[in-house]
């Protein structure tokens, strides 16, 4: 029994024994499969976040990068890259009523202390109207564009509801300088006026607005325009001053220039007297600046083959009109005595010959009778005349009288773009503001043959050189132009003492690449001008001044070694004085 | 004993899963720190690209053209320059080392300027074509300006000629130059200025003084 109960209870304990090995096998491998899994879920793990990190990570940050540097708006430069107009973020100074909680005032101080400091940072300001505006539930910027100074200054008033955030704005570095070329924009950002509005599209588009839009004006140049057109206005006493450089060869517009100017920075302000673009908007009778191209149109058609012919200089009656001269010339004059003296009676005689059809076309094709083109969205409508005969063409005498440049008003751009047709070898261009290369330059139209170019390019550096023209005559630079006083229409005719003045020029004679046109708006007899208002005294001193300025910059090297040969025309001049 | 190396066994595992895992994390803040710096770089990078935008235009302003002018107009006076001031080429810059005509009005010089380069620029003497000697030997009417013989010499000449060309490394060729040779230039600077048809050495004559000149000479030129 003993032995039976010790064997069962051996074999009932090796059975137990046996049990536990069971259990301790499935127990380690249980485990085993446990520590397999986890091992393979780590590695799973890992190779995702590899995978993660290696794929989806890096791109998304560069871009994030590109845009927080995109301007709001692109970046005008001129044509050598320098900046006109930029996106800037400034600050704003806002009055935020909820900043100290919803309840109470959101004010340390008074409305009115806090007027009173704030007028002692921005002298402008009104206090009514910042006290009216503390006191109100809604915010409201308080001032826009505060400089760091300012606004630290703001700050050490200690008022936590005068907030400065920052904002994009439109900030021109140069100031009011091709204020007219680029306009400005508007509180809600549109542009306006100038290629501010024309560029708007582009300079808001995301794809493009991260490259800066460069023009055809050269600022050193605009500056240097604005400065001399400046200077003369003053020492005349001029209503307003006009001036346009063009490059002879492409039609680009180096500079444009309408004084009085606006601060584009100050869009704030009213200055709607001010916007209107004198070179492209308004039109004015040129005067006597038309002669030149009145010669060449005869000249082109074979009406003047022979420069030393004479023709009287006598004042003669077109029905009620009499065409006189501002002076006696003596009994006759040829060609290029007229021109030097500016006869309006020997332009009448050659235009007569010329005939209106002929003369009309030219005019026509010289774009007189439409817009100027140009990318600018204000453009003034010259004033064609009507004065038609019979035939569909200009009667006699509104030939004579726009042969001189009368009866017909058009922009000086239109005269700019002539004077580059005149001169470069009789080919018209469009003018244009977007910088051009060389692939790029239309191919104009011909209006002048490049032989009655060449003699016109002798004709206007005699204008120069011995004529009225003098006081343009930069030494070195070769200039060549044309004077042109007009007096100004009022209802009852013309007016004696209004004038508009002005000088086209083109530089360098022997081979001109630019166009200079400067005018001046009722300049006024003063002593800088010797007690005369006419062109010869205003406006030419102004080109005078300003083509050794801009020469220069713009390659052209003065060289008084080198003119156009005038020995041709020159004997045929006798010394006297013109208009 | 096997059990124990078995627990053994699964421990290492465990701790090796542990290991494992410490460096996947370890790995993973290692990515997220790297990728916060490269954030706050990038955030550094946009916010000194804006303040330099923002130092630019404040200089481009601050430099505006009409700021320029008005500086221009009140304190530097500088004009444009005028068809004189231009050299078109090397035959122009040539035609500036011309020896002067006689009679020739003596240009104006500063007081610092060393005379003795432009006194050993005389160009050199006539060689007779019949005995292949200086002129000056044969005809002593002919050397009274002139230095000694050396100068006849082509190559001293040349040099002599070239130094005159440049001014500005002639000058310091003879601040290095020793002392007998200064002395001896010295002396013949003095000779120089004693002969009438030579350049004058105005003593107090500054750089300014050109200005009025030319201007008295516009001026007469005028009349």
């Amino acid at each position: 029994m003993n032995t039976m109960t010790a064997s069962a209870a051996l074999a009932s304990g090796r059975v137990r024994l046996a049990n536990v090995r069971q259990i301790s096998l499935v127990t380690a491998k249980m485990r085993t499969l446990w520590v397999l899994g986890g091992f393979v879920f780590m590695t799973f793990v890992a190779i995702v976040r590899i995978g993660q990190l290696g794929m989806t990570e890096a791109a998304p940050e560069r871009t994030s990068m590109a845009q927080a540097l995109l301007p709001s708006r692109g970046e005008i430069t001129d044509r050598n890259g320098m900046s006109l107009a930029r996106a800037f973020a400034s600050y704003s100074l806002w009055f935020n009523p909820k900043a100290l909680g919803a309840a109470g005032s959101p004010l340390v101080k008074t409305p009115e202390e806090i007027a009173r400091a704030l007028i002692a940072i921005f002298p402008d300001a009104d206090f009514g109207d910042l006290v009216r505006r503390l006191r109100a539930d809604k915010g409201s910027y308080l001032h826009r564009r505060v400089l760091p100074e300012e606004a630290n200054r703001v700050f050490a008033l200690g008022e936590p509801a005068l907030e400065f955030p920052r904002e994009e704005q439109r900030f021109y570095p140069q100031g009011s300088l091709a204020a007219h070329v680029l306009g400005y924009v508007d509180e809600a950002g549109k542009g306006k006026v100038g290629m501010e509005s024309v560029l708007d599209q582009r300079l808001l588009d995301p794809a493009l607005r991260g490259t800066p839009t460069a023009l055809s004006i050269d600022a050193r140049v605009q500056g240097a325009l604005e400065d001399e057109l400046g200077r003369g206005m003053l020492e005349t006493s001029a209503k307003a001053a006009a001036g346009v450089i063009l490059d002879a060869d492409t039609g680009e517009v180096i500079a444009l220039a309408s004084l009085p100017a606006f601060n584009p920075n100050r869009s704030d302000l009213a200055f709607d007297e001010l916007v209107s673009n004198r070179v492209s908007t308004r039109v004015y009778e040129l005067g006597s600046t038309f002669k030149p191209i009145t010669i060449a149109s005869a000249i082109d058609a074979g009406v003047v083959t022979d420069l030393a012919v004479r023709y009287p200089t006598a004042p003669f009656k077109i029905g009620v009109f009499t065409i006189h001269d501002s002076h006696d010339f003596g009994p006759s004059l040829n060609v290029p005595e007229a021109l030097i003296h500016s006869s309006n009676v020997v332009t009448a005689q050659i235009a007569d010959k010329l005939g209106g059809a002929a003369l009309r076309r030219t005019m026509m094709q010289l774009g007189m009778n439409e817009r100027p083109t140009i990318e600018l969205p204000a453009r003034g409508f010259p004033l064609w005349p009507r004065g038609i005969n019979a035939a569909g063409d200009w009667s006699q005498i509104t030939t004579m009288t726009v042969s001189y440049g009368h009866g017909i008003a058009v922009t000086p751009l239109h005269l700019a773009a002539a004077y580059a047709a005149l001169v470069n070898g009789g080919v018209w261009r469009p003018a244009t503001l977007a910088k051009l290369d060389a692939a790029h330059v239309p191919a104009g139209r011909r209006i002048f043959k490049a032989s009655t170019s060449a003699r016109m390019r002798q004709l206007l550096r005699m204008i120069v050189a011995k004529g009225t023209g003098r006081q343009a005559n930069a030494a070195g630079f070769r200039v060549g132009g044309k004077t042109g006083s007009a007096e100004k229409s009022s209802q009852g005719g013309y007016r004696k003492t209004s004038l508009i003045t002005t000088f086209a020029a083109a530089f360098p004679m022997d081979k001109p690449r630019y166009v200079v046109i400067a005018m001046l708006d009722e300049p006024q007899a003063t002593q800088a001008t010797s007690g005369q208002r006419t062109a010869a005294y205003n406006a030419a001193p102004v080109v005078g001044r300003v083509v050794p300025l801009i020469g220069p910059m713009l390659g052209v090297v003065p060289d008084s070694t080198r003119d156009v040969d005038i020995s041709d025309i020159s004997p045929l001049i006798k010394s006297g004085e013109g208009e | 004993m096997i059990t124990k190396a078995h627990r053994f066994l699964s421990i290492g595992w465990l701790a090796l899963l542990a290991v494992c895992f410490a460096l996947v994390m370890v790995l993973a803040f290692r990515v997220n720190a790297l990728r916060s710096q490269v954030k706050r770089t990038e955030d550094k990078i946009i916010a000194l690209r804006l303040e330099q935008s923002y130092l630019q235009l404040e200089f481009e302003t601050r430099a505006s053209q009409q700021q320029l002018r008005d500086w221009n107009t009140l304190e530097f006076g500088y004009v444009a320059p005028t068809a004189g001031q231009y050299l078109e080429n090397e035959r122009q810059l040539a035609q500036l080392a011309r020896p002067d005509a006689p009679g020739a009005p003596a240009p104006i010089r500063v007081a610092s300027l060393d005379d003795s380069v432009a006194a050993n620029a005389a160009f050199p003497a006539f060689v007779s074509p019949l005995s292949g000697k200086p002129l000056a030997d044969e005809a002593p009417a002919a050397t009274a300006n002139e230095g000694p013989a050396a100068l006849a010499d082509h190559g001293a000449a040349a040099a002599a000629l070239g130094a005159r060309l440049a001014k500005v490394p002639a000058l310091h060729q003879a601040d290095a130059a020793p002392e007998s040779t200064v002395r001896k230039a010295q002396a013949r600077v003095a000779r120089v200025s004693a002969a009438p048809a030579k350049p004058k050495v105005l003593a107090d004559a500054k750089p300014a003084a050109t200005k009025p000149a030319r201007l008295a000479t516009e001026a007469r030129s005028r009349k």
